[in-house]
């Protein structure tokens, strides 16, 4: 269980993230929404801790990650892997050294700074590449791929890992509603099966109501609603995204969810957001 | 309602305080580019000053630059050119066999050179390969680490090799490694600001995916950053190695070996057609090392612009 108590970051005098209060069980697949700004992004860099928080904890399974250093802190971010909207893979350098590259805090000095990974690395390499059906990319220089293939490289870098929780910021809010799907699915198939915690920020409503357990909404650092997707009501969204709500519900029609929402459904959509202003 | 039209609008409205905003930014630029233009003038006219340079004086001086060439030019006759040497092993006046009469021992002391130049560029290379990594504003592990860092580049580059050269023979004694150090160690100093500058450009979001996956500094580093900044980096050494090719000539000069010390002795002993002799196989030397590099250097460049 990840535990989040009254966590904040401050920028100057900005509050991204002001006194958030969240317990996520293992294996949930959970949505953070809200619009640009909101403070989603901060939130997840300081559970991996590549921000750190002004005030508050954060704990899984009891121990204290907010304050970890060298080495402790090292072990935290191997377990809590991340994925990030612009992939952060190494332009340069083929698939498959960039995906190994997730086992680097595995490795001691000299083999990393060589480059020297085991015939198991590679193939666990390959392995977690095939489930994101990129195996056949492995020796292709990163750069050539397209955004969607290399968000799939990454969370593959992320699997290397063998981590305990991913993270995924705005992992779709780059690609086209064809490789955000196929993004989507394999986090949501990589939480069922592996039984991973997933904490996915998210752009759109209609993604999270479709992938997710559990959505937490936030606006101005605040979470503003928390509770199973289902939940997430027309009311609910409005309170998230407030003078952007129409915005949010007309992007339904640009996410994941293109053969899924039926045409009347998109043209539906504003009326219902329109009544819900009432 | 507003209509946009060519003839439309006149007075205070976006265009006319765009156009009184844009003739303030000339004036004011106008006046900068005075101000710099009279500094320039004015230092010109104090460096002619200092320096003397004078047309009367470079006029005067001409002559006497022929005066020297003409002192150490060789005295080749077309009749014996291709002579070998004699039955008692002496070389015939006139002949190349007689102006080179120490091709061996140049073309040894050139083999020294060149060498020097390689290592020093190895060395200096690896220096400058770690010391930009610690010296780059947003590379570096802590703020102090890059201060000294940049303060130690900074005087490695500052001294001239040929000081560097002239210490270390005292330290290590007459003879190439002298040299070899001196080289390394001011190419250190270049290279690694060169570097770290590369490095400051680098995209930050590979190295931030290696923070994510647990990553030390130095991983950050190699997987990050180095991939990134590697083709600028090969590039800028072979650039550096035609630069070292010439220094390694010059540190000869105060015994720190290769081609230098010769040159100098001919300058200073004999004065004769072995200075020319010498010279010219000094510039070939350099000519070929930079045209060799240069495609080298560019055949890289090349590479990376069709990505």
């Amino acid at each position: 269980m990840l535990e989040l108590m009254q966590l904040t970051k401050r920028f100057g005098d900005t509050t991204a993230v002001d006194g958030v209060t969240l317990d996520i069980p293992d294996g949930q697949m959970v949505g953070v929404i809200g619009r640009s700004g909101a403070g989603k992004s901060s939130l997840l860099r300081m559970i991996n801790r590549l921000g750190d928080p002004t005030d508050g904890s954060i704990t899984y399974e009891g121990r204290e990650i907010g304050t970890l250093k060298g080495r402790a802190l090292r072990e935290w971010r191997n377990e809590c892997a991340m994925v990030f909207q612009q992939f952060n893979l190494v332009g340069r350098l083929d698939v498959l050294t960039n995906v190994m590259s997730g086992r680097l805090f595995h490795h001691g000095f000299a083999t990393s700074m060589l480059g020297v990974f085991s015939a198991r690395e590679r193939a666990f390499a390959i392995r977690a590449l095939d489930r994101l059906g990129m195996a056949h990319t492995a020796l292709q220089q990163t750069d050539t791929l397209s955004g969607g293939q290399m968000q799939r490289v990454a969370i593959a870098r992320a699997l290397v890992q063998e981590p305990r929780i991913m993270l995924a910021d705005e992992p779709i809010a780059s690609l086209d509603p064809m490789n955000a799907k196929l993004v989507m699915d394999a986090l949501r198939r990589i939480c069922r099966e592996d039984g991973l915690t997933v904490i996915c920020n998210l752009h759109t409503l209609d993604t999270a109501r479709t992938y997710c357990d559990r959505v937490v909404g936030m606006r101005d650092g605040r979470v503003v609603f928390e509770g199973a997707s289902t939940a997430l009501t027309d009311r609910a969204a409005r309170e998230i995204y407030g003078a952007e709500a129409d915005e949010a519900f007309s992007e339904s029609m640009t996410s994941t969810s293109l053969d899924v929402v039926p045409v009347a459904a998109m043209v539906e959509a504003p009326a219902v957001a329109a009544q819900a202003a009432r | 309602m507003a209509h946009t039209s060519l003839d439309a609008g006149t007075g205070e409205d976006a265009v006319s305080m765009f156009e009184a905003h844009r003739a303030q930014l000339r004036r004011d630029r106008m006046a900068a580019n005075l101000l710099l233009l009279a500094l320039f003038v004015f230092f010109l006219g104090w460096s002619i000053y200092i320096s003397r340079f004078y047309p009367d004086r470079l006029a005067e001086g001409l002559p006497r630059i022929f005066e020297y060439f003409a002192s150490v030019m060789p005295n080749l006759e077309l009749a014996n050119l291709f002579e070998g040497r004699g039955e008692d092993g002496r070389a015939v006046p006139g002949s190349i066999t007689y102006w080179y009469a120490d091709f061996t021992k140049y073309v040894v002391l050139i083999g020294e050179t060149i060498l020097m130049a390689i290592t020093a560029t190895i060395l200096g290379t690896a220096m400058a390969l770690i010391l930009s990594f610690t010296a780059a504003r947003n590379l570096s592990p802590a703020p102090w680490i890059g201060m000294m860092s940049r303060r130690f580049l900074e005087f490695c580059r500052g001294v001239p090799e040929i000081l560097f050269a002239l210490v270390l023979v005292f330290w290590v004694g007459i003879g190439p490694l002298a040299g070899v150090l001196a080289i390394a160690i001011h190419s250190a100093g270049a290279l690694g600001k060169l570097f770290s500058e590369v490095g400051e450009n680098a995209s930050m979001r590979p190295v931030d995916g290696i923070t994510a996956v647990g990553g030390t500094w130095a991983e950050r580093m190699r997987y990050g950053v180095l991939p990134q900044v590697m083709p600028n980096f090969i590039s800028y050494t072979l650039w550096r190695f035609e630069i070292n090719v010439r220094a390694s000539a010059v540190v000869g000069f105060v015994g720190a070996g290769g081609i230098g010390a010769e040159l100098n002795q001919v300058i200073s002993f004999h004065s004769d057609d072995r200075v020319t002799a010498v010279l010219l196989l000094v510039v070939l030397t350099v000519t070929c090392i930079d045209l060799v590099s240069e495609r080298a250097r560019h055949a890289m460049i090349g590479k990376e612009s069709m990505r």
